[in-house]
């Protein structure tokens, strides 16, 4: 809102900020220095091993919410790590003073002097308390070949140093390996390589490491590296680089931080992008499901068909197969001894024929075999697994299929054989029973064996009845007709022989699911799986059928149905669940499911209007269309509205500016016409748009049935005026009650009239009695005035008459002074002329009397003005 | 509330091995909700206590004051936000108060501007809400009832600023004498545009022209006196018309222009208001937005004059999101979002390349806008990140700024001291809208699916089917009510006319389509729409730029996706 300007009228009564208190309980493990005693906080550091700093500004929303959470964490490490929390808002504070933070809380970790280690991860328990434990131990110390294994089967990328510890308890470079683990959580706040180290020689030898100090990067489709010591400097900063620029990243979490950010933008523009949504707890042991979804993007990311690129399926495969270690180790030791063996195993899924099982359900097998052989030097981790092993393999199998026919089901069943062929060689094959209907389409399916009886699994989409189908729509002219399409293109190394390739991505459903509920999630369910290709280039996603559990192999086929050239997958059109279908409702409310229901599937003609709701333009319509909807003779027209944010419908039907309005005219539904942009949408025009469309399709000529339909149609409109009348009724009932209230109020203002002119009179007879005074102050004023007048004039004669005495004085001066030059000639001549003093004083004689009448006169000069002063004074 | 949730939450992580804080990533809307509530109780009552009949609160020393002219504006001000949080009783108390209590033929030097957006706005919403609230109207309510009377009156004081060569107001008038002599004719673009919602509204339940006249005649003297790059500056000169401050921005000394464009041409179906707006945006875009920031240029020459970001301006977010500009909405809030999670609040003015406040413009009078954008933005998005700007308010302000009789005005930021002051719009904007952006199902977010019938003296009319129009100071106006009092018979009997054909089955063709061409042009254009929808999509594409000014664009592919943060650019 606008403020032209600002006072400050108040007087100037300010209050300082509230003084800090505890943020944490005093109970709580973590220590509050919630008055910012930074200096006191770096003390305490010296202390442990493990420090984190909670810095935090007590009015902060966030650092509200992230309390509990670093509480939680605090309860379960306080043994081991320091928990600080420093309020580093209050302004008199250290940490306020020497630290500028732009939002909180932060998070800052130390490992020993290392540090600090800011944690930006999600404000959650879990993965806090993940993020310490692996400052705890930034190294997983690889003690068997089990346990490497294990490191090197993860899906996230893995840096591995060798070091001899028994020449000296610091052997050269650990150190700096060390805190390139560190260095790297400072840098990868994700997490997602991971170090370890190896100590023990025959285990080094498996990843052809003979040297002590040196450090490899783990990758599964690339050939692995050893760092190059001779190009680069064996530093923390440098090995932590190395690491990031070399990693392969098949799967990628995405964790939005939450702030503005680009992270979907940039990883969506690269292209189609398989989005899985699984809950992820990061502190778990084991995640199968994630096992599962990294088998899947190995094999679809191993370019080099002949190599089964996964030296981990069969690790992975380890939980399933408790038979596994039984029968293996004595060939494996047996063998060890004259060759450095690893585990190259190539799987396939086979599906046994139909005629071996019982008539609902299906075996599925998955066939592995695992060779021996020895490492190439200066080749790390090559694996090698041909087609003819394969197929001689499965030749063993089927010798041996026999056994399992006797153990049909839920549970997976696993068992080793040694290959016939190869002693090297032996294969592991784990058997489950499968519901009929995830493999109605396998029949159809070719296997690269050729052989008749096996054949790939392939979960074939399922062809349920969805309303959605019945939509028409572009994608339904490919219909899925599982024949044309060749599912025997094999998941291995798809990404690099198709043109679709896909990004993988995983997201925690526990933090994100908000995307797959704005993808077409199902509310509904309480598993948070999910999974969607999404396509930003051709605006289209696409997704995992939510009736089948999120598996490998409905992955597989998924990325499969993607990729191929008429892909069988249909545009997912998310719909607005919270809708419910409400009969008494004026405005009939369509989502995508109903769409087509009501607008095509409906005797009536139909006006829809598209709307959004926050669209402003849309919303200030509302009135106008209940008005309309109320108006139109209910048995022939729907009047209905879409929102098209939370509704997508197909293309044909969709529209890039809102509000639009579409009329599709009964028995022509097919001819929809747009209300022309042009016009006001008002009522008028509203029923002139529908009048001029609907009316095209009367017929002329007049049967039978159209009397009927003339009756039918006049009864409306009688119920129509009927209700006109009604509403007549009231407006008139309405207008009586305005009446009679203008009545009252006009009787009211005849009072008040009558009021006024009572006042009138007594004001005009106040009026005369007014005037009459003033003519009488008139009169008076006058006579005053000629006295006044009266006055003036003789004043003036006074004034004229003191004029004139004025001049005789100045007369009388230059006499007197001329006399007196004349005395004063005569003194100078009194003694030669004697004879003239008796003329003189009689001259002087006449000069006295002169001068008297002279004083006189003044004195009444001066009388004069003293009246004219003060009748001035009166006047004034 | 939330002790029993942690509890609860404890005990489940105790029986399995994943930890909290995963789930409640949610937050709890009811509970947040429920504070809102407390904090408009604490403030509200506090003042009725201590301050009323003054028109603000002293929350420090706990008297009143009067500041925008005497009127008891705090009141005024909050009594439709009693209604939104369902106090009916309190409601009615207050008709009845204001009633009797204010007057306004007063010897007061008034700000025309702020009596308009206060107090007209203030009393229109009530009097268009108190049907609502079960205050017993007369009969021609809408088109008449006290305190509709009651906002002409103090509308009709502020006529006489309006009497000038230009048409453009005065800053201010004493609303028992005029505009005094000697007064200064320099008034801020806000103060001059920010008139149409209030006296159109006016104009419409009264029937009296006037009001609609000069505010759209002010309107149409800034848009005449725009500069050449299509921008306008801070304030002019209302008798000659020469720019006085020539800084040109979205913020402080403009800002509600802007806003009344969009909101009059959506109130009023009025192209030309939303033509000027779109003509505007694009002068903006181009020289004063940075980075999804918007700066100060210099009007004339679009150079930039202050790299600010102004607390003001945090209502723009909002106002995009209506046009359906929601993807650029988004990224400007994201970036305000930063300057609070910083502060705690929204600094007067914030130097962006300092990353700071700036000198003497620190102050927080806990403003609305930043909230108020988050409520229409989660309107359209229903994005989480929305809530968290709404649950950080709510901390905030109860943590910095409560006191003992009320919640003060952050006089700095930097160390949150608290200056004497709680100015009206707290209690109208800022708790409004906190309460609106946590009760989504409040009737003021009524899509459409409920309304009300009223049959007055002039007919029959639909109410409160939603789309409220919210005033500059968080007044809602009935779209819908504009329409009730009009007397224009003539639209009634044609539409009596065109539903006796809808009955008759031999419908006359010549007849509907000489309806249809009375609107001249309107033939070719039905023609071309005429198209059958199987190639509709390509004919619309090719329109694309013909369309109706009053539409807004739908929303891409990738806003599925945009939130929690994620933005996306322009495929283009």
């Amino acid at each position: 809102m606008g403020r032209s300007s600002q006072f400050g009228r108040a007087k100037d009564v300010t209050m300082p900020a509230k003084l800090p208190v505890n943020f944490f309980s005093t109970r709580s493990p973590v220590i509050d220095l919630f008055r910012g005693q930074l200096d006191y906080a770096d003390h305490l550091r010296q202390d442990s091993e493990i420090v984190l700093y909670f810095f935090y500004a007590p009015w902060c929303g966030q650092s509200i919410a992230a309390r509990e959470e670093i509480e939680h964490v605090a309860s379960r490490l306080s043994d081991q790590v320091l928990f600080v929390a420093v309020n580093c808002w209050w302004n008199q504070g250290k940490c306020r003073k020497q630290k500028h933070f732009f939002y909180f809380p932060v998070i800052h970790l130390y490992h020993r002097s290392f540090g600090p280690i800011e944690y930006k991860g999600p404000m959650s328990a879990v993965y806090i308390e993940k993020f310490v434990r692996r400052v705890m131990t930034p190294l997983l110390y690889i003690s068997s070949r089990s346990k490497l294994l294990d490191f090197l089967s993860n899906y996230e990328p893995g840096v591995l140093g060798y070091f001899e510890f028994n020449a000296s308890p610091q052997p050269p470079g650990y150190l700096t390996f060390f805190t390139s683990a560190l260095h790297s959580l400072k840098k990868d706040y994700l997490g997602t390589i991971r170090f370890g180290v190896i100590t023990d020689k025959h285990v080094a030898e498996e990843i052809s490491l003979a040297h002590s100090g040196s450090v490899y990067l783990h990758r599964h489709v690339n050939t692995s590296l050893i760092y190059p010591n001779d190009i680069m400097n064996y530093t923390a900063e440098n090995i932590c680089k190395w690491a990031l620029e070399n990693r392969e990243m098949l799967i990628r979490w995405l964790r939005p931080h939450g702030g503005k950010s680009l992270l979907l933008n940039n990883e969506l523009k690269k292209g189609p992008a398989l989005l899985i949504f699984i809950p992820y707890n990061p502190l778990a042991e084991i995640h199968p499901l994630l096992d599962e979804i990294t088998k899947v993007a190995l094999e679809y990311h191993s370019c080099n068909k002949s190599q089964a690129a996964e030296p981990v399926l069969q690790h992975l495969g380890d939980v399933d197969s408790p038979a596994f270690d039984s029968p293996v180790p004595d060939v494996h030791t047996e063998l060890s001894e004259t060759f450095s063996i690893t585990k190259y195993p190539c799987c396939n899924t086979v599906v046994l024929p139909q005629w071996h099982s019982i008539s609902r359900t299906h075996n599925v097998c998955e066939l592995c075999i695992n060779q021996t052989f020895g490492v190439k030097p200066n080749k790390v981790n090559v694996p090698h697994c041909n087609f003819l092993e394969i197929e001689a393999a499965l030749d063993s199998f089927y010798l041996q299929e026999h056994t399992f026919f006797q153990v049909i089901s839920n549970t997976i069943e696993c068992s080793n054989f040694l290959s016939f062929y190869s002693p090297f060689s032996y294969y592991t094959a784990c058997c489950r029973t499968v519901n009929r209907h995830f493999l109605s389409f396998i029949s159809s399916e070719k296997t690269i064996f050729q052989t008749p009886k096996v054949a790939f699994s392939s979960h074939g989409k399922k062809d349920k009845d969805d309303t959605q189908n019945s939509i028409p729509h572009i994608e339904d002219r490919n219909c899925f007709i599982p024949d044309l399409h060749d599912n025997g293109t094999n998941i291995t190394g798809l990404s690099c022989r198709t043109n679709k390739t896909l990004n993988l991505y995983l997201l925690d459903s526990n933090l994100f699911w908000i995307y797959a509920e704005r993808l077409g999630a199902s509310r509904s369910t309480h598993l948070k799986e999910f999974a969607a290709i999404v396509d930003l280039k051709e605006e289209v996603h696409y997704v995992l059928d939510q009736n089948q559990s999120l598996t490998g192999s409905t992955l597989e086929n998924f990325i499969k149905n993607f990729s191929v050239l008429y892909s069988p997958l249909k545009r997912h059109l998310v719909d607005d669940p919270s809708v419910h279908f409400h009969a008494q409702r004026i405005i009939t409310e369509v989502t995508t499911n109903t769409f087509h229901d009501t607008v095509f599937s409906n005797e009536k003609n139909v006006l829809l209007l598209y709307y959004a709701q926050w669209c402003g333009f849309c919303a200030s319509l509302n009135h106008i269309f209940i008005q309309l909807a109320r108006l139109l003779p209910p048995d022939n027209f729907t009047v209905a509205r879409i929102d098209i944010t939370r509704n997508d419908l197909p293309w044909e039907f969709m529209t890039d500016r809102l509000p639009t309005i579409l009329f599709f005219p009964h028995q022509r539904k097919e001819q929809s016409v747009k209300f022309p942009e042009d016009f006001p949408v008002n009522l008028p025009n509203l029923l002139k748009f529908i009048l001029h469309y609907s009316s095209l399709s009367s017929s002329d000529h007049c049967t039978k049935e159209c009397l009927h339909k003339e009756t039918v149609l006049q009864q409306g409109h009688i119920s129509h005026l009927e209700r006109e009348i009604q509403k007549l009724r009231s407006e008139i009932s309405a207008l009586h009650q305005a009446h009679d209230k203008l009545e009252e109020q006009l009787s009211k203002a005849r009072r008040e009239e009558q009021r006024l002119q009572q006042q009138k009179h007594t004001l005009e007879k106040q009026h005369k009695t007014l005037q009459l005074h003033s003519e009488q102050l008139q009169s008076t004023y006058d006579q005053k005035n000629q006295e006044l007048l009266a006055m003036a004039e003789k004043l003036q004669e006074l004034a004229d008459a003191s004029e004139n005495l004025l001049k005789e004085n100045t007369l009388l001066r230059i006499l007197v002074a001329s006399k007196e030059g004349k005395l004063q000639l005569k003194d100078k001549a009194k003694e030669p002329v004697q004879s003239e003093q008796t003329l003189s004083d009689d001259n002087d004689v006449s000069v006295s009397t002169a001068a008297t009448t002279l004083g006189e006169k003044r004195i009444d000069n001066i009388d004069t003005i003293e009246t004219e002063h003060s009748s001035e004074n009166r006047t004034g | 509330m939330l002790r029993s949730l942690s509890s609860l939450l404890c005990l489940w992580a105790l029986r399995l091995p994943a930890g909290p804080g995963a789930a409640s990533r949610g937050l709890d809307v009811a509970s947040y909700r429920e504070r809102v509530r407390a904090m408009f109780y604490h403030a509200y009552e506090h003042y009725l206590e201590s301050a009323f009949p003054y028109d603000e609160l002293r929350p420090l020393t706990c008297d009143g004051q009067d500041t925008w002219g005497s009127f008891s504006l705090t009141l005024i001000d909050a009594l439709d936000t009693l209604l939104i949080l369902g106090n009916v009783s309190e409601f009615q108390r207050v008709v009845n108060v204001l009633q009797e209590g204010v007057d306004f033929d007063i010897d007061v030097n008034a700000s025309v501007f702020e009596t308009n957006i206060r107090v007209v706005g203030g009393l229109l919403s009530a009097h268009l809400l108190s049907k609502k609230a079960g205050v017993e109207v007369e009969v021609g309510w809408p088109c008449s009832g006290p305190l509709l009377r009651m906002a002409e009156e103090a509308a009709r004081k502020l006529l006489p600023a309006f009497q000038t060569p230009t048409g453009m107001p005065y800053g201010t008038v004493n609303l028992l004498h005029g505009v005094n002599p000697g007064e200064t004719p320099v008034t801020c673009t806000a103060g001059i545009g920010t008139f149409i919602v209030e006296f159109a509204t006016l104009s419409h339940l009264t029937g009296d022209p006037v009001f609609e006249d000069v505010a759209r005649k002010a309107l149409k003297a800034l848009w005449k006196n725009r500069s050449d790059i299509g921008l306008v500056g801070n304030h002019i000169d209302v008798i000659t018309a020469k720019w006085v401050a020539q800084d040109a921005g979205i913020g402080a000394g403009v800002d509600s222009y802007f806003e009344y464009l969009v909101k009059g041409a959506i109130l009023l179906q009025d192209k030309e208001l939303m033509s000027m707006f779109l003509e505007y945006n694009k002068a903006i875009k181009n020289y004063t937005k940075f980075d999804d920031w918007y700066l100060w240029v210099q009007m004339y020459k679009g150079t930039v004059s202050m790299p600010v970001f102004q607390s003001l301006e945090a209502y723009w977010p909002g106002l995009q999101s209506l046009i359906g500009d929601v993807d650029n909405a988004m990224r400007t809030f994201l970036n305000y979002y930063t300057v609070w999670k910083q502060f705690g609040g929204l600094p007067e003015f914030y130097n962006i390349p300092q990353g700071y406040t700036v000198e003497k413009r620190e102050g927080y009078p806990l403003r609305p806008e930043l909230i108020e954008s988050a409520m229409y933005l989660y309107r359209a998005t229903r994005d989480p990140t929305l809530l968290e700007l709404g649950r950080d308010a709510v901390e905030s302000i109860e943590k910095i700024s409560k006191v003992d009789c009320g919640f003060a005005t952050i006089k700095d930021l930097r160390d949150h001291r608290l200056d004497n002051r709680m100015e009206s719009f707290f209690l109208a904007e800022t708790v409004k809208y906190l309460y609106l952006l946590f009760d989504p199902d409040n009737f003021i977010h009524n899509d459409g699916s409920i309304f009300d019938v009223v049959v007055t003296p002039y007919g029959e009319c639909i109410l409160n089917a939603g789309g409220y129009i919210f005033n500059t100071e968080a007044h809602p106006i009935d779209p819908a009510a504009l329409h009730c009092c009009r007397k224009q018979k003539e639209e009634q009997w044609e539409v009596e006319d065109l539903m006796r054909e809808f009955y008759s089955l031999k419908r006359n063709k010549k007849f509907t389509l000489k309806r249809a061409s009375d609107h001249g042009e309107g033939e070719s254009v039905q023609d071309s729409v005429d198209a059958s929808s199987e190639n509709g999509r390509e004919k619309r594409n090719s329109k694309k730029n013909a369309h109706s000014l009053l539409s807004c664009p739908s929303q891409s592919f990738n806003s599925k996706l945009a939130v929690l943060g994620q933005v996306f650019l322009d495929n283009t």
